[in-house]
């Protein structure tokens, strides 16, 4: 608390200094807040999509209707398969064609029957997959089997690339921020010296002199985590409504804010990153 | 306010067992033993330094500018180490001193510059207080010592001020209140009056005079004839050509008698002072 007091001492004689280097810091944890909020919600979409919940079960053209039915309910019997639903040809081309005049006049034979499977979550890696689908393959009345595999690994590798680069931008603007944390408590030093220099004449041990400048630089870090929270998730709220139903239709989710877990995190992060920069500043700065 | 309690803090700071060293009161204060200081090898600035100063004396320093009357007192609160000889504070030699120790002695030394050396954006109390703050007291000590230094030197009633709003001699009265807070043995003071007009000149040299009188050692450099002739009674050294000059002996060698009688009464209370649970 001592420390916390004689750290604010600085602050206050150079507020100006110090309210512009919590912008800053504010500003780019913000570019990383909304990163790692777009990081949760790719993740939430990579739950989603990356791993495969479909499987479409092609009948030959000439399955008769007991034969799809026993095929049916013998798929709906299968461990990784919650439901089994077939499709007639008429309803495969209603769901092509939607509004599409020329599409819906063409004749439903061009249309193959399927059935279409929902898989159990999590029973289905890509191994468990080929089996089951060659499995399937080899049933009667079926002509080809259909897994989703090319799509979903494109997702999911789309989703990586894009948490790589995330990750890379993240860390150049967290450098970025931990620098202007280290300069703004150079300047302090530097507008500091005199104090400095009473402390050590009095006898003071050198962690005593250098620990409200770390302190400093908590502050200004975990303040700047605050600021950047507190804006996005301001942003946040503003936008859900319009979020939700963009992301609710087209990708089937609600959007999900930072969890508690997180923004905690975030604000300690921030703390650390500040007393990183601010030792980096006096160990090169203050000569105790 | 009570006399300087001489050592007791600074045996503690050289045995971290805590035990007061006995031999430490009945030896000189400060010994300055063939002390070399070089900055630039073709011209020394002391050449060969040997000096005793008893407890409770006040000694002048004296000599032109860049003789090296600041060098001497830098030697002696670990400013600046000594390229050859001995400087022993309380017989212990601190150019032995390790980096941890030295804030340790520092807290057994006040010190008053030229320059006051104040920090202006603080209040007049927190620049008192911090000499005491640095070695952990607690507040209500350091708010009633800080007070009672602040009455010493005619500011009692000011503690809230900004030190920047204070005149030039009312500033050195903080920086003398500062040195003289935590009751050091000893006060270093480089030039205190060079930036005061005469009349304050000779105030504050009446203040460091008072606070000798209550047992404290003053050394105190001057290049000021003025203060040397205000007070005869003071033993006065002249640094000349890198070598000390003992140019008039104080009333202190007079005073033998008086001399060893305080510092048998400083062994009983640093000793008293020691043995108290902390
Ligand atoms: N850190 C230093 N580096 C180089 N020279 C120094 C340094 N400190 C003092 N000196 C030199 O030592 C000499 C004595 O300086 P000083 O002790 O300040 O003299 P005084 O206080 O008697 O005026 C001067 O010539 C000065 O230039
Ligand atoms: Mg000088």
């Amino acid at each position: 608390m001592k420390v916390l007091s004689r750290a604010m001492r600085g602050v206050r004689e150079h507020v100006r200094t110090q309210l512009v280097s919590v912008a800053t810091v504010a500003l780019a944890l913000f570019c990383v807040a909304a990163a790692a909020l777009a990081a949760e919600n790719v993740g939430e979409l990579s739950r989603r999509w990356g791993a495969p919940m479909r499987m479409t079960v092609y009948l030959s053209d000439h399955a008769t209707a007991e034969q799809i039915e026993a095929l049916r309910s013998a798929l709906s019997g299968l461990s990784e398969v919650r439901a089994a639903r077939y499709v007639t040809p008429s309803e495969a081309r209603a769901v092509v064609a939607g509004d599409d005049a020329v599409l819906a006049s063409a004749g439903a034979e061009l249309f193959p029957a399927t059935i279409e499977l929902t898989l159990v979550p999590g029973a289905t890696d890509r191994a468990r997959l080929s089996v089951l689908s060659e499995r399937v393959r080899r049933l009667n009345a079926v002509s080809d089997v259909e897994t989703y595999q090319g799509i979903t690994a494109q997702v999911q590798s789309i989703l990586a690339s894009g948490r790589l680069a995330a990750g890379v931008i993240a860390l150049v603007i967290l450098l970025c921020a931990m620098a202007v944390v280290s300069n703004t408590v150079r300047l302090s030093l530097h507008a500091r010296m005199r104090e400095v220099e009473v402390l050590r004449l009095v006898g003071a041990a050198p962690s005593y002199v250098r620990s409200p400048f770390l302190a400093e630089g908590a502050l200004l870090g975990s303040g700047g985590a605050v600021v950047a929270v507190a804006l996005l998730g301001a942003l946040f709220v503003l936008f859900r409504s319009r979020m939700d139903s963009f992301m609710g239709g087209a990708l089937g989710m609600r959007p999900v804010f930072l969890s508690g877990f997180m923004i905690a995190g975030f604000v300690l992060g921030g703390a650390g990153l500040g007393a990183t920069g601010s030792a980096l500043a006096v160990r090169r700065w203050l000569k105790v | 306010m009570g006399r300087p309690r001489i050592g007791a803090q600074f045996g503690r700071a050289f045995r971290p067992e805590g035990h007061f060293d006995r031999s430490a009161a009945h030896k000189p204060i400060l010994v300055l033993d063939g002390v070399v200081k070089v900055f630039r090898a073709d011209a020394p600035v002391l050449r060969r330094v040997d000096l005793t100063i008893e407890r409770g004396e006040f000694v002048f320093v004296t000599g032109p500018s860049g003789a090296g009357k600041s060098t001497l007192l830098k030697l002696v609160y670990r400013s600046e180490t000594v390229d050859e000889g001995r400087v022993l504070f309380c017989g212990r030699d601190i150019a032995r001193l390790t980096p941890e120790s030295v804030p340790f002695l520092r807290r057994n030394i006040g010190v008053v510059f030229q320059d006051f050396k104040l920090v202006p954006y603080w209040s007049v109390f927190e620049n008192v207080a911090v000499a005491l703050e640095v070695a952990g007291m607690p507040g209500r000590v350091i708010r009633s010592r800080v007070a009672l230094a602040l009455e010493r030197v005619g500011l009692a009633g000011r503690g809230e001020d900004l030190a920047s709003v204070l005149s030039g001699g009312e500033q050195q009265r903080v920086a003398v209140a500062r040195a003289i807070v935590n009751e050091p043995a000893i006060i270093l003071a480089d030039e205190p009056t060079g930036n005061l007009d005469p009349v304050l000149a000779l105030d504050i040299l009446g203040l460091f005079e008072e606070i000798h009188e209550s047992g404290t050692t003053v050394l105190f450099a001057t290049h000021d004839r003025a203060l040397l002739e205000q007070s005869p009674q003071h033993r006065l050294i002249v640094i000349d050509d890198g070598r000390t000059i003992e140019a008039r002996k104080g009333l202190r060698a007079m005073g033998g008698a008086l001399a060893a009688q305080r510092a048998q009464r400083d062994v009983d209370d640093a000793v008293a002072t020691a043995r108290l649970p902390l």
